[in-house]
This record gives C-alpha cells, structure tokens and sequence, in this order.
C-alpha cells in the first residue's frame, strides 16, 4: 500500500500515541516518546513491522507516544495507514 | 469528552474559568474547546492557528487525563490543516505537564517557556544543514516588502564583514508582497554576492508564534516579553546552527515596534555571544530608503520614484503582469510592514 494522503489517528492521553502520516518520496520515521530514551528501539521495531506487513516503501510518519503498549501502537498505526492510504473503505 | 465551545453561554463560561485561573481572555483564537462535568465546565482550552493558548482545568480535575484530553482534541482539529507543529507558551511550574505530552523546550526566558510539540525546529535545521559553513559569520532577518536599494545596502555592507551571510527571509505571509514573491525578489537582488544564502525563518523568528506583536499591534509589554523571546530563541537555537556570531540591523526611523526590536537586540543577544551591529540606512533623495516608501510609491504609481528606491530585479518583478496585480491590492493595504 502506499500512503497518499495526510492522516492521523490516536489520542495523547497517557499510555496512547499519535501517529502522524503524510506522502513523502522516501520512506522516514519520526519518533517522540516520553520514553524515548528506553523504549525508542522497542517502538521504531514496532512499527517497522506494521510498515513492512503494509508494504509501506514511503511517506513520513511520525509517532509521538506516551508510553503505550506495544499492540497499542501496532493498533493506532494500522488505523492511521487505513485512513492515509489509497482504496480503502475505512478511509475517512 | 472534549467539546467545541461554540455559543455565547458557553464562551462565558470559558472566559469565567480562564479569569478564575489568573489569565486574561485572548479573544484571538480559532477554536476553543471545553470539557463538562455535571453541567459544569471543568477544562477548557484554545488555538490560535498553531499556538495552543488559555489552557485552564479546574482543581478538582487536574491530575487526571483532562489535560490529554484538551491537547488531542486541538491537535485533531489541524487534522485536515497544513499546521504540523504547535506551540505553548507556559511557565516553568507547568512545564512539566506538556514535557509529559512530547512538548519540548525551546527556550525559557524568566518564568516563561515557548515549547514546541513535533520536531519542527528540528528538522527546520536539518532541511538547511548543507547551508552550515564555518567561519565568522553573519545575519540579517529581513521581511523585504518589497526588497529594496536599503535592503541591498545592508546586505552587501554585512556580507563584506562576514565570512557568510544567512539572509533569513520573514515566512509569515502577512505582508502586502506574498512570501514566495519577497523570497524570489531577495533571491535576485543578491544572486551576485557569492557569500550569502537566502533561507525562510520558518516559525522560528519574527513570526507569529514568536512575535504576534510585529503583525498585529499589542500592548507594551507583551511586545516586549515576544522580543526577548524571539532573540534568545535565534541565540540559541538557530545562531549556533549556522556559526553565526553577528547580526546585522538597519537604523529604524519609521516604526516603533522595529525601533523598539532594535533597542531590545544588543541587551538580549549581547550575553549570547552575539554582537548586534547597526548600519545607517541608505538615502535616495536625503530620505532613508525603506519598503513602506517603497509601496506608497507603487500606489501612486510613480515609477520614477521607485526606480531610485529598488534594483533592477525589484523594478522588473513590479512591472510584469504579476507585479500590476499587487499594485490593486496596494491601493487597499494598510498594514505596518
């Protein structure tokens, strides 16, 4: 899939995170966390395994997190590339 | 659950809850949104374009996820918007609380700190990063509106006293001349220098994040709490990027906001490190040149008068199709800068 149009999903409440995504010619991802300094390997592996199960190949995405779990972040990342990539009903 | 607060009732009720927690009531704002609880407004908080400001929770519900609450509901009201940075100026004491939302510090000044939620300084500075040279080098924050002969004047004379010159060109389209327009025009009116770079300040000086007061008139002390602001954020943060040790003014005998802008710059930069050199400006007809003058001539259509207040590259862009346009709008503009 490839991502297509700017997209968000998540909330900042404590033990959430937002994901941010929007089209870009390489592929970049950004993490905020207020865990940062233990846990950004643990997220970044995370996501890279949603990107890499959605064949995501570009596009900027940038995870601010509060801590969340790891199926938290797997979840909020899906949803947002759902809604950023193209040809999908739950796209809103 | 967060709501917008749309009505009168309710926008009182914000104004009540914001007075109550020692503030006053920017009516400024594009959105404000607030949390009720048994009929009651608890929390409430607002956004004006990408400053996120009057952020208030009753004491009985601080503590909990209001504050979460409040900052996603403005964060997803830009969902469809071209903002991807925020801003909050707050205090030291309630610094922490948004350090806890992924908001970090850009700058602190006294009791106050400006806090930026998203990378943006960040990679502000890293889109740049093949700008870096090393050396002595110099500044000048410019709006250009339109570049002119004094504009010229002050960047050819800085450029001979530096190694480098970043020419920062003013992001913020608020100007008669659109920002794309003012960059283009300062980009030909220097193409002929070999040491300067012409980059955009993006957020990160005189904009109206950093100092609201420069576009829209404000009381005294405001205006100078967003000077001080606006000068140690480029000292620390932009400044030492570039290996920049100088910046460069032209003398002000027109406004008082950049007079005054002026005056505050050796105080606050002075401690930084950097030193703060001001040029006289330029005269055409024993008159300092300046971009207002500029305007008011392109309103009345004297060609003759502009073609000793700006360079050739300026007086091309005024003539062409594109150019007439704006002399329309001139005729109606009445802004300061």
């Amino acid at each position: 899939m490839e991502i297509v149009r700017k997209a968000q999903a998540g909330t900042m409440q404590s033990s959430d995170l937002m994901v941010f995504l929007e089209p870009a010619p390489q592929l970049r991802l950004e993490i905020d966390s207020t865990v940062k300094k233990q846990f950004e390997h643990l997220i970044r592996k995370q996501a890279e395994s949603v990107l890499q199960r959605f064949s995501i190949t570009s596009g900027v995405i940038r995870i601010s997190d509060r801590g969340a779990l790891d199926y938290a972040i797997a979840a909020r990342l899906e949803t947002g590339l759902l809604r950023a990539c193209a040809d999908q009903r739950t796209s809103s | 659950m967060v709501v917008n607060l749309i009505n009168e009732r309710d926008r009182n009720l914000a104004r009540a809850l914001v007075e109550e927690n020692g503030f006053s009531f920017e009516e400024d704002y594009d959105l404000l949104v607030g949390k009720f609880e048994d009929g009651e407004l608890v929390a409430t908080a607002a956004r004006s374009h990408n400053v996120f400001k009057m952020i208030c929770i009753r004491q009985s519900h601080r503590g909990g996820g209001c504050l979460g609450a409040l900052v996603t509901a403005l964060i997803n009201s830009c969902a469809y918007s071209d903002i991807r940075n925020f801003f909050i100026f707050t205090t030291l004491e309630n610094r922490g609380a948004f350090e806890h939302l992924n908001f970090f510090p850009l700058v602190s000044h006294g009791n106050i700190c400006l806090l930026e939620y998203g990378q943006g300084l960040l990679s502000y500075l890293q889109q740049h990063r093949e700008l870096r040279l090393a050396g002595s080098n110099g500044a000048v924050v410019v709006n250009c509106n339109p570049f002119t002969l004094g504009h010229r004047y002050l960047i050819e004379t800085a450029a001979a006293q530096v190694d480098h010159l970043y020419i920062f060109v003013v992001r913020e389209d608020r100007s008669l001349f659109p920002f794309d327009v003012r960059m283009a025009l300062v980009r030909a009116g220097t193409a002929d220098l070999d040491n300067v770079s012409v980059l955009d300040t993006s957020d990160y000086a005189v904009s109206q994040v950093t100092f609201p007061g420069y576009f829209l008139k404000q009381d005294d002390d405001r205006l100078q709490l967003q000077m001080e602001i606006d000068l140690l954020l480029f000292a620390r943060k932009i400044a030492p990027f570039f290996g920049i040790t100088r910046r460069f003014i032209g003398t002000e005998p027109y406004c008082r906001t950049t007079r005054s802008y002026s005056d505050t710059m050796p105080r606050i930069l002075g401690p930084e490190g950097i030193q703060t050199i001001q040029l006289e400006r330029k005269l055409s007809a024993d008159t300092p040149i300046s971009a207002f003058r500029v305007r008011k001539a392109l309103k009345n259509e004297n060609y003759e008068a502009l073609r000793k207040l700006v360079p050739a590259t300026t007086l091309e862009f005024l003539r062409s199709a594109e150019g007439r346009k704006l002399l329309t709008a001139s005729k109606n503009y009445r802004r300061r800068h």
